[in-house]
This record gives structure tokens, C-alpha cells and sequence, in this order.
């Protein structure tokens, strides 16, 4: 089923995906004069200083292009515009060889295995079959969830895919677990710095990526990206989006999304029953749960730093350094359940729940007409951009709700919380940044333990109402071996361990990255909550508990 | 385009007065009532089927607020999402406070929901007297749809987005109303102090709204604040009957009697001032209401309890 997937056809429809994208852009800009006199003056103010040739060739050209403007007639302008518009869209739309796509999903894991864990080598090959399979991820990448319906859903509408966002390594994981599930690939907005990382760029470019360049800020290029993605899903493209935006920071589950690309999803259903065609579109929220993460010492530092409301796109972390990414996927595979993804619940555009034949089901249950909702007053199916931006949001409210419920405590989010707890209770103030001070705080073994255990029975009550899930590693396991687990998997790869068995206790070494670990459970009223004080890190100090 | 026709659900005097308001304008009108209707004013039409009414895309929901999750469970049954569910009904439900869009919202299909508010009365919207009334809804398509159904030569129709801030509002000044009765039946509360007294009940119910997770701002418009102001000269509004009953020394079971229509409020005071008492609110006003209504104030002591400084 996944090889008829649309993305097999893309090299086929590509140019017409773009035409389709420029036409609808250009009829859609009411004010060409506006959009043009936008796009120069962001650029002008991007380019301004470049040093490269290149740079300044397109502001000089940028430059004559804003002076000519006012004198330009309509249809000058009209033409400019279409011919950015190719541009932009020409380089949106990603490459796809289905070739290296198969052999990319299924021979890569096990490569990576043989080259990243030595022990497996010999034997590989002594068998190689074992090297063109999957098997060798099952038990380190967890899929969960009911992806039988999912496949289901996939041959009666478009999947979009909506998880959560902590690593660079997201969007290759996920493929791997679309693949592994028997469901089809799907096509992803990838920013165009992970294009120019060679490590990445093979992934991203043969996955089914199109880029994102996140330095152009001007409606023009964004409505560019819109239509493209909005494009894709008409055709049925199964996509990919991280409404997050970007990488979580602080370690948290995102509690707020950015709801552009999901609103496309509205707008490409409307289009095909206006066609006559009716092709319906299911998001599929997932979380992506990582034992540990690759760039959370960057992440949380960015987060910390008052530099990292600005620096949107780190152009340097862990994810571009060979020798992190080897270490990171080697810790990986020594690592039981070491990432497990889980898709929750699917939802219509309007955030419904579906059944597993397609069909739109209101709160109590009941099968609803799903083009019914987006009919106006006298009936006509419409696009309503102030209806379906409130669609979108109460879509997203249903998104975080799916998130949370499908967040997957590992033990080293468990043991982050009581570490951290009881570096507060240390603290001579309750101040995030006097915490984070506090250096190789020690605890009892016994005691950690117990605060552990503690914190998972919570836990445990929230998972049988179905608020959390507990990963296998913990639900049943005692505190001490909680611990163990979390210890283990911390060790070996942050560049200093987060923390430590002494003779005398556990030395707690690094409490940005316990305050990393421990975010992960905020949105279940768990651990320091910086953000529910009202503050952003750089604010947060005292208040009372 | 054509109008879509609009239909009212309830027969009281709410009921009706939406349905005559709506008939005046250029919307084919539909009311559903369960009680025999013989004077229906020309132009509406009765049904008592509800698949029927679902048959009008703009829906206004005028029944008590005790009935409304049983209406909406009835009513989910004829809807998809292409219907506009508007309410008015004043109160929050529950012990978790549920407004009436939310129940709808958990009982039907209907996604598209708003309320009404304001100041208007049953009397001079069926009569078309000069008078204004607010719609909110998270959906301007809503709010459109309610004004070009209702709004007419004497009916000024003002629209916000903030759709749960305007059902708190309303909830609230119900509340707020006791004390406005109240106050006004006390010789020793001056006109000065009755004002000092809503102004303060307005900071406090504005903070009480933001705790609920909306705009601070839709109380001091016409859904809150304007529709206290109006409970000074509306003497027969339940909770001001109930209030100046209070004050003149009747008990609470031979006020509440005397306020003749059931004082929702009666039951919400005391959750309120426990929702304001949980998030960190200061509500000295509800809290002395609450205290009023179960007696654990003497009368006395109202007026010091109503403007202690803590």
C-alpha cells in the first residue's frame, strides 16, 4: 500500500505542483505594488552588509527592484511577482528518488548499526539479511499506538502527521517509524539550514523533504510555503508538520503551536469539495519520547540564554558535530525503548475525533456530515478565513490535549523531577536561576529512590485515566531500579554526567540538565514550572511556591 | 443572498421576545414550545418538532438555565456542524462551572456557538422598544448572523469575540445583583456608596473573569458592567427582589419566594466566591453575598463586611 503512496509519484507531478503553487499565489496577492515593496524591504534589510558576491548581486538587485517599483505598470509588477514566486516555489519543492527512499529506510538503521555498534558486525556477516531489515531498530525505536486504523484512514483521505519536536533526529525517527508501521511516507517542511548540514541533507533531501528557508519573513514567500504545503495535501500528499515551529527548548511538550500549515489543511479540504472531489484530511497528533536527546545541551542553554528569543535557527549544535551524532545513536542502541513514538488519536481538520471509517464524530459520539462544517449560513460550502482560523485554534487545543496524554515518561524524566526537587528544597530561594546555581548537591541513594517512587505512583494514577503513559522500563520497576535505568542512560554521553553514584549518595552534576529532563512533565503539574509562574526564564525569579 | 431563517427554542417570555424580535426582521422565524402558543405575533411560525426547527441554520436557545443540558442533548440529536447555536441563558453549571456554550458544545454537533447578553428585557424586545443587547462568539460568522437576524431600527446589537468572557459576565452580574437590591433597600447606603459599592464589585468581578481565562474588558462593557448599572432601576430583576428582601429582614426561603421567577444565583454565589477563593482572587463583594445568603453574617454586619479593608 505505502509504494502507491503519492510521494512515489512526485518527481512525475513535481512541475505541476509548482505551476499550480505560482497560479495560485499570483491570482491570490490583491496588491501586487504591497507584496513586492514587503519582499524588498524584508530583503533589503536581510542582505544589507552581506560580504558574499552572491549576497550582494541580489540586494543590488533588490535595491534597483524597490526604486522601479512605483513606476513599474500592473502588469509589469504582476509578472515580477509570478517570477519570484517560481523562484520560491521552485525551490520549495524538495527532491524525491524513491529508490534511495527504500534503500535509505531499510538498509540504513541496519548499517548504522553495524558501523555504530561493533559487537553487531560479525554477526551481519555472518547473516547478512539482518543488515536489509528493520529488526535491529525494533526494540531501540517503539512504535505505539493503533496504526492498523491508521493505514486505514491513509486510504481514504490525507494523513498529516503532527508530532512533537525535540531533536534534529525527529524527522528521520519518524520516517523510520511511518515505514516500519506499514504506513506511508510523508512529505515534510524541513529548514533549509538542515539542508546545508551534510550529515542531515542526505536524509532531508531523499525522505521526502522540501525546504523552508526561515530567513525570509515576507508574506510573499510564506504564502509561497502555505500554498505549496496546502497543494501537496490536495493531492493527497501525507505530510508531515511540527506545529511546535521548531526544536522544544526547554524540554517541555508543546503547550503552544503555530497553526499556519495546520490551517492548510481546512483550506485544501474545502478546495476538493468545491472540485467535487471530496478528499478529507486527518491529523494525527504523535509524540516523539526520547530517553535522552541529542541537542539538549544546546536546547536548554538557548533556553536559558536571553540570546535564544533571537537566535531562531541555531546554525551550530550537537546534530552538526559527526562525533556527537555517533555517540548519540551508538548510546542509542545500547538503550532499550530508547525512543518511542506514539500516535494518538486522529482528529478532522476541525479537531473532531474520527471514526475508523473516516466520518466526523461530535462529542458523544455521533457520525457528523464533515463538509457540515464548513458550510456557511445559506448552506455553499465556503472558505471562511475567520471561521477556520477559530477551527484551527480549537484544532490545536485538541493537538496539546493529545500530546499530553501521549507523553512517555522515561526513567530519566522521572529522576529529573526528584533531582531537581530536591535541589530546590536546598535552594536558598525558590528562584529557577538560584537553583540552577546550586553545584554537586548530593542525596541519599535511598532517599532519591523513594522520591522516585513517590513521583511514579503519581504518575501512575494519571495513566490509568489516561493522562500519561509510563514507559514499560518504569511502570512496574522499583524506585532503585528506576534510578539504575536513568543513571545508565545518562552516562556516556552528555558531555559531563548529569548525574553520579558516589560511595555516600548521588551527586547531582548538571542542573540545567536535570531542569531539561524534568520539563518534560510540567504539563502534568510535575517539577518546576518556569512558564505556569508567568515568566520566561530570564524573568523568573522568587514567588512563592 | 437570502436571509437563513431563524428559529428560537422556548416559549417564555425570553423565548418569545427573541422570536418577535427576529420576526421584525427579514428572516423567515421559527419558534419551538412546548406550551400551546395563541397569541404568537404574525410571521412566526410554532412547531413543536425539533427536526423541524433544525431545519433554520441560526438557532437562538432561550430555556432555563436548568434545562439547558437536557435541551442540548435533544436538540444535538437534529444538528451537524453546520448550524449556529446561540444562547441565552444566564449561569454556569455545575461544580466545575461550565458555561452553557460548553454544555452545548459537549452535547451536540455544533461547533459554531455564541450567547447573548446585555442589558435588554423581554418586555421591550417584544415590543419594540429602543433597547441593546451583546452577542459574543469565538466565530464572527456568529455574530454577523445574530445581528443581521435581530438588529433593527429600536434594537442595537453590539458583538464581541470574547464568548466565554460575556457568559461569565453575565453569571456574574446575576450574582452581583443580590447586593445591588440589597444595597438599595439599606437607608444607610447612600447613592455615593452604592456607587463605590458596583465599582468595586466591578474590579472584582474583572478579575474573576481573567481567572476564568477571558478579557477583563467584557465586563466593563454592556454584558457586564452595563448590565449591572441597569439592575439600579430594575426593581423587579429576581436577584434585586431577593436582595431588598433580604435587607428588609425576610428570610432567605420567604425572599427567595417573593422574587416570584427561580434566583439561579442563589446556588452560583457560594461557587464563585470558591472559584475566586482557589485561583487567588480577592472578592470581598461575592464572598459577602455568599455569607448574606447562608446566613453566617448577621444582617448588621453586612454593610462593615461589604466595605472592610483587609
Amino acid at each position: 500500500m505505502a509504494r502507491e503512496a503519492p510521494i512515489f509519484r512526485f518527481n512525475h507531478e513535481r512541475s505541476m505542483l509548482v505551476a499550480a503553487t505560482v497560479e495560485r499565489v499570483v491570482s491570490n496577492t490583491k496588491d501586487p505594488l504591497h507584496a513586492l515593496n514587503d519582499a524588498a524591504y524584508w530583503e533589503i534589510r536581510r542582505l544589507d552588509g552581506a560580504r558574499s558576491a552572491s549576497g550582494q548581486a541580489e540586494l543590488s538587485e533588490w535595491r534597483s527592484l524597490a526604486r522601479r517599483l512605483a513606476r513599474m505598470s500592473d502588469v509589469e509588477r504582476r509578472e515580477r511577482l509570478s517570477s519570484l514566486a517560481t523562484s520560491y516555489a521552485e525551490d520549495i519543492a524538495g527532491n524525491f528518488d524513491p529508490r534511495v527512499f527504500r534503500a535509505s529506510t531499510r538498509i540504513l538503521p541496519s548499517l548504522v548499526t553495524g558501523l555504530l555498534a561493533p559487537g553487531a558486525l560479525p554477526r551481519h556477516l555472518r547473516d547478512p539479511r539482518g543488515l536489509l531489515s528493520l529488526d535491529a531498530l525494533a526494540d531501540k525505536v517503539v512504535i505505539q499506538g493503533d496504526t492498523a486504523r491508521l493505514a486505514k484512514l491513509a486510504e481514504r483521505g490525507t494523513l498529516v502527521f503532527v508530532p512533537t519536536h525535540s531533536s534534529n533526529m525527529d524527522s528521520i525517527v519518524f520516517g523510520f517509524a511511518l515505514e516500519r508501521s506499514g504506513l506511508p511516507p510523508a512529505t515534510y517542511g524541513a529548514g533549509k539550514n538542515l539542508f546545508t548540514n551534510p550529515l542531515l541533507s542526505f536524509f532531508m533531501h531523499n525522505l521526502g523533504a522540501y525546504k523552508v528557508d526561515r530567513r525570509l519573513r515576507f508574506d510573499l514567500y510564506k504564502d509561497c510555503l502555505k500554498t505549496y504545503s496546502c497543494v501537496l495535501l490536495e493531492r493527497g500528499y501525507h505530510s508531515l508538520f511540527f506545529p511546535g515551529g521548531t526544536r522544544s527548548r526547554s524540554g517541555a511538550v508543546e503547550a503552544k503551536l503555530k497553526l499556519g500549515l495546520a490551517g492548510t489543511g481546512i483550506e485544501s479540504y474545502v478546495r476538493s469539495l468545491r472540485a467535487g472531489a471530496e478528499r478529507k484530511v486527518f491529523f494525527v497528533p504523535a509524540t516523539i519520547n526520547y530517553l535522552i536527546t541529542l541537542e539538549a545541551e544546546t536546547l536548554i542553554e538557548d533556553y536559558l540564554s536571553e540570546a535564544g528569543k533571537a537566535r531562531y535557527i541555531i546554525e551550530d549544535d550537537e546534530s552538526t558535530r559527526l562525533s556527537r551524532v555517533v555517540a548519540f545513536v551508538r548510546k542509542l542502541f545500547t538503550m532499550r525503548g530508547s525512543v518511542v513514538i506514539r500516535f494518538g488519536e486522529p482528529l478532522d481538520p476541525f479537531g473532531n475525533s474520527v471514526a475508523r471509517d473516516g466520518r466526523s464524530l461530535d462529542r458523544r459520539g455521533r457520525a457528523v456530515e464533515t463538509a457540515s462544517f464548513v458550510r456557511d449560513v445559506a448552506g455553499e460550502v465556503s472558505l471562511d478565513a475567520d471561521r477556520d482560523a477559530q477551527y484551527t485554534r480549537e484544532l490545536a487545543d485538541s493537538l496539546v490535549r493529545g500530546y499530553r496524554a501521549n507523553t512517555l515518561v522515561n526513567s530519566t524524566n522521572l529522576v529529573a523531577v526528584a533531582c531537581f526537587d530536591h535541589l530546590r528544597k536546598q535552594a536558598s530561594r525558590d528562584d529557577l536561576f538560584t537553583v540552577l546555581r546550586l553545584r554537586d548537591q548530593k542525596i541519599s541513594r535511598d532517599e532519591l529512590a523513594r522520591e522516585v517512587l513517590a513521583r511514579r505512583d503519581v504518575l501512575r494514577e494519571l495513566e490509568r485515566r489516561g493522562e500519561v503513559v509510563l514507559s514499560e522500563q518504569i511502570r512496574e520497576s522499583s524506585g532503585g531500579d528506576v534510578l539504575a535505568q536513568a543513571m545508565s542512560a545518562f552516562s556516556g554521553y552528555h558531555s559531563a554526567p548529569v548525574i553520579e553514584a558516589h560511595e555516600d549518595g548521588v551527586a547531582l552534576r548538571d542542573p540545567k540538565l536535570l531542569y531539561y529532563y524534568q520539563n518534560r512533565l510540567i504539563r502534568h503539574g510535575m517539577g518546576f514550572d518556569v512558564e505556569a509562574r508567568g515568566g520566561s526564564p530570564c524573568s523568573a525569579s522568587g514567588g512563592a511556591r | 443572498m437570502r436571509a437563513p431563517a431563524v428559529g428560537v427554542l422556548g416559549g417564555g417570555p425570553w423565548g418569545l421576545a427573541l422570536a418577535k424580535a427576529a420576526a421584525r426582521g427579514p428572516s423567515e422565524t421559527w419558534l419551538h414550545s412546548r406550551r400551546a402558543q395563541d397569541d404568537v405575533v404574525a410571521g412566526v411560525r410554532v412547531t413543536r418538532s425539533l427536526a423541524e426547527l433544525a431545519r433554520c441554520r441560526l438557532l437562538l436557545v432561550a430555556v432555563p438555565s436548568t434545562l439547558a443540558r437536557d435541551v442540548a442533548r435533544e436538540l444535538g440529536e437534529h444538528l451537524d456542524g453546520s448550524h449556529l447555536v446561540v444562547h441565552g441563558i444566564r449561569g454556569l453549571s455545575g461544580a466545575e462551572l461550565s458555561t452553557v456554550s460548553r454544555i452545548f458544545r459537549e452535547e451536540t454537533p455544533a461547533r459554531r456557538l455564541g450567547a447573548l447578553g446585555g442589558p435588554v428585557q423581554a418586555d421591550e424586545l417584544a415590543e419594540g422598544r429602543p433597547s441593546a443587547m451583546v452577542v459574543a462568539s469565538d466565530f464572527g460568522e456568529v455574530t454577523k448572523a445574530v445581528r443581521e437576524a435581530l438588529e433593527g431600527e429600536h434594537l442595537q446589537v453590539y458583538a464581541s469575540r470574547d464568548l466565554r468572557g460575556l457568559e461569565w459576565a453575565s453569571a456574574l452580574v446575576g450574582c452581583l445583583s443580590i447586593g445591588v437590591g440589597y444595597a438599595q433597600a439599606r437607608a444607610d447606603i447612600s447613592p455615593g456608596l452604592l456607587a463605590a459599592l458596583l465599582s468595586r464589585a466591578a474590579d472584582e468581578a474583572a478579575a474573576i473573569v481573567v481567572a476564568a481565562g477571558a478579557d477583563e474588558h467584557t465586563f466593563y462593557g454592556l454584558g457586564g458592567y452595563g448590565d449591572l448599572l441597569a439592575s439600579m432601576a430594575l426593581a423587579d430583576r429576581p436577584e434585586v427582589v431577593l436582595g431588598r428582601e433580604l435587607a428588609r429582614g425576610a428570610s432567605l426561603n420567604d425572599a427567595r419566594g417573593r422574587a416570584r421567577l427561580r434566583v439561579e444565583a442563589i446556588d452560583l454565589v457560594p461557587r464563585i466566591a470558591a472559584f475566586a477563593r482557589e485561583r487567588g482572587v480577592r472578592a470581598d463583594i461575592l464572598g459577602t453575598i455568599a455569607a448574606m445568603l447562608d446566613g453566617s453574617v448577621p444582617r448588621a454586619d453586612v454593610v462593615s463586611t461589604l466595605f472592610a479593608r483587609s
